[in-house]
């Protein structure tokens, strides 16, 4: 080929350009539909997210721009530093929680077990549930009339002598909604540890275990550094998705009592679609985006180390 | 029985004790759906084995006067998800392709970006996906529910780190019998990225049938209602929620089958895709 090519010097140099054009309009052909979608709905969107939250922006007058007035009121809001400070609270309870249970899961299932498939039914596939469904099953477990069954179960163990209205005070609202969420969603790290697991050489226990390393020797020296990486990148999407909280809020309290319960993301969807000011609700969504973006990048750099090990 | 026996014995018996436990809100949201819904809110001791046993919820959320559209939310909750796995698969393949395997200007800065908005949370495009669906005159129409999905970018990130496994000498034996880069993705390389697209399929069926949020702000007809919208409608319906009860949790195990049976079947592909997504190989 090459040698054909030297003989014509002349032709090769007009064609190959514009050969090689053509090939790569050919190539990103490939790519079009999707690109064009993800310009559309991605990077349309951060745009127009941003020029939203500079004006004062409702479904009924036509925009009209105030700078940085919808950060500046948003910033003096209380209601609004009360949600960030719910949604914080909420993360550094139930992630540490829901991680911790995780793995501990994973170790469990990860044994010689009977019915393996079974148990992990029950422990991992409520993650994949629809919300609402499982939503309004809890809230049917925690009735307080007529008694459901935890309010049954207490008064039967002589815990409780009248049924609790578990959502009416915020300590208790707390309570039940970190115990769902982490009883939701704890299956995903399960998944992911136990694939983790799996990973580990048995070889490595075996001599571990011919050296008298104890159970928890063994777990510090060989389960741990194994699945460190997995630990790191669950806690870190944990965090991401506390921070959007916003099914169980909205369908076992509403915000409620007096707000204790509000999170970040339903103060912006209130604010956008009960209040109707967008342009609030969107300024709302960039904090939250602040708020994250350290997690955000932790990520990043889990994902781009991903990236480089599959394109060894 | 040795040793290793009894500890399988033991270790067996604690995980099945803690797992009936850790699944009873479902089992009672299966035993209430089997339960007339006076039974339901008025026996004094909970029965888990329904007695007397119905299916009359069952038949009352499929029938047009209880159900209020309820067997319309399912069906609109199956087709919405249907559409969403089918025309995703259709766009990320040929894109994962092109930024595995093609060259073209600005490839990386493409594949890049793509990877950047991985990390973005979802709260901040809302808003403005919400003005955009309805600049396009899409409000309170199904297709609000798919199209946004599509442009998303973890699939096609997906795909490509499966891409990447595939043997370059097999590209180039194609070449050699003058396989156009079109036949050769559709006759090599999907057939040998098929878990990986298994993989993709679970998972955009279950982020779309469990989504609640984003339809909740587009649609605003019952008769457009996917089933998590439909529910909380039915449910609102009784005023007293605990009125219906026997109903709802006929609703809410009906939407909540789909994704177990999808789990059981699975849950080998779901753990394969998890881990590919985190950690590459």
């Amino acid at each position: 080929m090459s040698s054909v090519a030297s003989q014509v010097p002349f032709k090769r140099t007009l064609r190959a350009p514009l050969k090689r054009a053509l090939r790569e309009a050919g190539a990103f052909m490939f790519l079009l539909p999707h690109f064009a979608l993800f310009v559309l709905f991605v990077v349309y969107p951060l745009g127009y997210g941003l020029f939203i939250s500079f004006h004062r922006w409702t479904l009924l007058d036509p925009p009209r721009y105030v700078a940085w007035g919808n950060f500046v009121r948003i910033w003096g809001d209380a209601r609004f530093w009360d949600a960030v400070m719910n949604t914080v609270v909420f993360a550094a309870i139930s992630v540490p929680i829901t991680v911790a249970l995780g793995l501990l899961l994973a170790l469990l299932l990860n044994q010689q077990l009977h019915g393996r498939l079974w148990l992990m039914v029950a422990f991992v596939s409520p993650v994949f549930f629809s919300s609402i469904g499982i939503l309004l099953s809890w809230n049917w477990v925690l009735a307080s009339f007529p008694a459901g069954l935890v309010n049954f179960y207490l008064m039967q163990a002589g815990l409780l002598t009248l049924p609790v209205s578990w959502f009416g005070t915020p300590a208790s609202a707390w309570f039940w909604i970190i115990v769902i969420t982490v009883w939701w969603i704890v299956g995903f790290g399960t998944l992911l540890f136990l694939g983790a697991l799996q990973k580990i050489p048995p070889e490595q226990y075996e001599s571990a275990m011919i050296d008298g390393a104890g159970a928890w020797a063994r777990f510090q020296h060989i389960t741990l550094p194994w699945i460190r990486n997995v630990l790191i990148f669950e806690t870190v999407r944990q965090v991401i998705l506390a921070f959007g909280l916003f099914d169980q809020v909205f369908i076992l309290t509403g915000g409620g009592p007096g707000g204790a319960t509000r999170t970040m993301v339903l103060y912006m969807y209130q604010m956008g679609f009960d209040r109707q000011q967008l342009g609030l609700a969107a300024a709302i969504s960039w904090y939250i985006f602040i708020v994250i973006i350290l997690f955000g990048l932790i990520q990043l750099a889990f994902i781009a180390r991903s990236v480089r090990s599959a394109e060894d | 029985m040795n040793k290793k026996e009894a500890r399988k014995w033991l270790f067996s018996i604690i995980a099945w004790g803690a797992a009936v436990v850790w699944f009873s809100p479902i089992l009672w949201m299966l035993s209430t759906s089997l339960k007339p819904t006076l039974v339901a809110t008025t026996e004094r001791v909970p029965r888990w084995l329904p007695d007397p046993l119905t299916f009359a919820n069952y038949q009352a959320i499929i029938s047009p006067a209880v159900g209020a559209g309820l067997l319309q939310a399912f069906i609109n909750s199956v087709l919405v998800a249907v559409a969403s796995v089918l025309l995703l698969l259709l766009v990320a393949t040929p894109a994962a392709y092109a930024l595995s395997r093609l060259h073209f200007f600005g490839r990386n800065f493409i594949f890049w970006s793509y990877v950047v908005v991985l990390a973005f949370p979802g709260a901040i495009f809302l808003i403005p996906h919400f003005l955009i669906i309805k600049d396009i005159g899409l409000m309170n129409n199904l297709w609000a529910l798919v199209l946004p999905g599509l442009g998303a970018t973890f699939g096609v990130f997906l795909l490509r780190q499966y891409m990447l496994g595939i043997p370059r000498e097999l590209e180039d034996a194609a070449w050699v019998d003058g396989c156009s880069r079109l036949r050769f993705l559709i006759f090599i390389v999907v057939p040998l990225i098929r878990p990986a697209l298994g993989v993709l399929a679970l998972m955009t069926f279950l982020g779309s049938w469990t989504s609640f949020l984003w339809p909740l702000l587009v649609l605003s007809t019952p008769d457009n209602f996917t089933m998590p919208l439909g529910l909380v409608r039915f449910t609102a319906g009784w005023g007293d929620p605990f009125r219906g009860i026997g109903p709802t949790m006929a609703g809410a195990f009906i939407a909540v089958l789909p994704t177990l049976i999808i789990f059981v079947l699975g849950h080998r592909y779901l753990m394969r895709g998890i881990s590919l997504g985190a950690i590459g190989k």
